[in-house]
């Protein structure tokens, strides 16, 4: 897919710089006084770049569903920039804001709860031609539907039915035909299978990943499951707390991560293999993530480190490539928002399984 | 054997016909061992669970047919208050959502105590004090102080560990956990199923553990029962099951999963849906969605076999279990 080199050179579709979103803190009915902020979202800096799938992962409360609100605009960023092809969609409004909407589109997670239950499939996948009208002309639409219909899995001829004749995976597929249908050049998948059984999940993988190729997309895709992010990406960044402390392609995050919570974050996933039970270090955080109306100084991850020192509480470690690895080419040569970043190993390596690894690459 | 399910079924009458939740399930704890209950939703492994907990809403549920074997005594032939002096003392049960789990209007201190003055008649002021000591046992800290909190004031993870120290309270000899951490965030999850795999070991106790995760299953489990529309289609040694699987679903669950130490190109997935509950296909119920389905699958439910070579602890409902086994030790990975 994209090469490393590709994500500096070709332009990005999408460039996110220093992202903001603050929900105020209020008291009182009539005289609304602000007593504080909900950071959920406090400086976030990503590329996109054309055919390439960013993955965003972080635990819940991190942020990654206000940014990804933010990208299809369903909320105002506080502050900074979402430039498309160069242009910033968050200064645009009227005429202009809805071209550019048509280009990025979402796929939401609850199948159940994103689809209209009064409505049928066809009105559901045929409501964005409402909207934009110069996509498909009134005549048409009902056959563009099927299209969609069939392109995504699903028989044609169920143009009538209602969401509810329709499985958990088989809705998931229908969202997916509904963010098709503008043909979008980015798509915005927000847990886009984690309401989903485990044997139909890998149905809607698999369907995302043909849909990429088809149509030239680019996806973000935000997950809390971090198997699944790395199968589908080609570059991941790590949130916590309203920030990505980390970010790199799939294989630096996860063979050679350099941030102390993405180790601890990857040592933490149960894998499936019981042999690996044994011979497996595993980073147990201890507490919770702290509120975000209340956030550390400094590394908002030092309260949760162990590897934290008093200059971690004075000094906000920025997300860029660290110190000891800006010489060397190596894998570890990625951003990592640490003072103390050094490279661990957390995924077990097993002979077997490297070799599988290395012949799929 | 601490407890043995045999046969079990379990209907449920609804406005659209009586759907067959559970169908024939059999299987075993002993003490101090984790049975790991692997099945997607609608599998009836959650219902199974209600069964022998006798928290079953019936009607609409309704159970047909089988036994549950618990210390030798059938506990589908108690009367509901021997049943009701078993629950909570003997057997108790984690649930997988704390907060709707636990009563909102009383504090956690409260919730805790009922257990001591209800089945061991104490004074509050001496269940209040034994609460505070379960809160420092599943290490929440300053229980001291947050014995008089709500459960609306603690973190998902500190919830779960207040779930775990109810089901903990008065020792029992067999705990079911119904998707304990799926509510959770990893590395809380992390967390919680330390403490739970500790406390076990510390109190010998039985552990049946409900879920759909793979990956927590090969962490803690000794044992594996996969279920497959109300029926156990594998039950095995967690070893022997993950090295090859004995049933096409089974394999076909472990094919469908990305792993992190290996990114391949398409993902593996079983074919169509799992099977309407009402009307389940004749002979094998898997026979829709497998690669290997001959004639005898669509018309002879298949008994459960015992696989070998093993020492008679392993069993596979699949007619053609010799080869899905040796198709996986050939090396052969589906996708």
């Amino acid at each position: 897919m994209t090469e490393s080199t590709a994500t500096s050179t070709v332009e990005p579709i999408l460039e996110v710089t220093g992202l903001v979103k603050h929900f105020p803190l209020t008291q009182g009915i009539l005289f609304k006084k602000h007593v504080g902020a909900v950071r959920a979202v406090d400086g976030v800096d990503f590329t996109l770049a054309p055919g390439e799938t960013l993955g965003i992962v972080g635990e819940s409360g991190c942020g990654k569903s206000t940014v990804a609100k933010m990208l299809v605009n369903l909320e105002r960023p506080t502050a900074g920039s979402i430039k498309y092809k160069g242009e910033d969609i968050t200064k645009l409004s009227g005429r202009a804001l809805k071209a550019v909407r048509r280009n990025i589109q979402m796929v939401f997670q609850d199948p159940y709860t994103s689809l209209n239950p009064r409505m049928t499939v066809g009105d559901i996948i045929g409501e964005p031609y409402d909207i934009h009208p110069e996509v498909a002309p009134k005549g048409d639409r009902r056959r563009r539907v099927q299209e969609l219909l069939d392109v995504v899995g699903l028989n044609p001829e169920y143009v009538n039915r209602y969401p509810h004749q329709f499985s958990g995976g088989q809705r998931q597929r229908i969202g997916i035909a509904r963010g098709l249908a503008l043909r979008p050049e980015i798509i915005v998948a927000d847990e886009p299978v984690s309401a989903l059984d485990v044997s139909v999940q890998a149905q809607v993988i698999n369907l995302l990943e043909r849909l990429q190729g088809e149509f030239g997309l680019s996806y973000v895709f935000i997950a809390h499951d971090l198997s699944i992010v790395r199968h589908i990406s080609d570059r991941v960044g790590v949130m916590y707390l309203g920030r990505i402390v980390e970010i790199g392609r799939d294989a630096e995050i996860y063979d050679h991560p350099t941030h102390p919570y993405t180790q601890a974050l990857l040592s933490a996933v149960p894998v499936p293999d019981p042999e690996a039970r044994e011979h497996r270090e595993r980073i147990i955080l201890v507490g919770d993530v702290p509120s975000p109306t209340n956030i550390p100084s400094g590394c908002r991850f030092r309260t949760r480190c162990w590897k934290a020192r008093e200059k971690c509480e004075r000094e906000v470690p920025a997300l860029a490539v660290p110190a000891e690895f800006r010489h060397g080419a190596g894998p570890a040569a990625h951003a990592s928002a640490c003072h103390f970043a050094e490279e661990k190993q957390v995924v077990p390596p097993e002979e077997s399984l490297d070799d599988q690894a290395e012949g799929a690459v | 054997m601490l407890l043995e399910v045999r046969d079990l079924r379990v209907e449920f009458r609804t406005r659209d016909g009586i759907a067959q939740a559970v169908n024939g399930v059999e299987y075993a704890v002993d003490a101090g061992q984790t049975l790991a209950v692997l099945g997607e939703s609608g599998s009836g492994k959650s219902v199974t669970a209600q069964a022998i907990m006798g928290i079953l809403d019936m009607p609409p549920g309704r159970i047909t047919g089988g036994e549950i074997l618990f210390k030798g005594r059938d506990l589908l032939k108690l009367k509901e208050d021997e049943r009701r002096k078993i629950r909570g003392a003997e057997m108790a049960m984690i649930f997988q959502d704390a907060l709707s789990a636990l009563n909102p209007v009383l504090t956690v201190g409260d919730q805790l105590g009922e257990m001591f003055v209800v089945h061991r008649g104490m004074s509050g002021k001496d269940a209040r004090a034994k609460a505070v000591e379960l809160m420092d046992r599943v290490r929440i800290p300053a229980a001291k102080e947050r014995v008089r909190d709500y459960p609306h004031q603690f973190s998902g993870g500190m919830r779960q560990r207040i779930m775990i120290a109810m089901a903990l309270a008065l020792e029992p000899s067999l705990i079911i956990a119904d998707e304990p951490t799926t509510a959770l965030d990893v590395t809380v999850q992390a967390q919680v199923m330390d403490l739970l795999a500790e406390l076990r070991r510390e109190l010998d106790m039985g552990l049946i553990l409900i879920t759909h995760d793979l990956g927590v299953v090969a962490d803690v489990a000794d044992r594996i029962a996969v279920m497959y529309a109300g029926r156990i289609v594998e039950s095995a040694p967690v070893h022997d099951i993950y090295k090859a699987p004995a049933h096409p679903y089974t394999r076909g669950l472990l094919d469908s999963i990305p792993r992190l130490d290996q990114k391949g190109q398409e993902l593996y997935a079983i074919k169509g849906l799992p099977p309407n509950l009402m009307k389940i296909p004749p002979g094998c119920a898997f026979h829709p969605r497998c690669p290997m389905a001959r004639d005898v699958c669509r018309t002879d439910v298949p008994p459960l076999y015992e696989v070998t070579p093993s020492d008679g602890t392993r069993v596979s409902a699949c007619h053609f279990w010799r080869e899905c086994l040796d198709d996986r030790v050939d090396g052969h990975v589906n996708g």
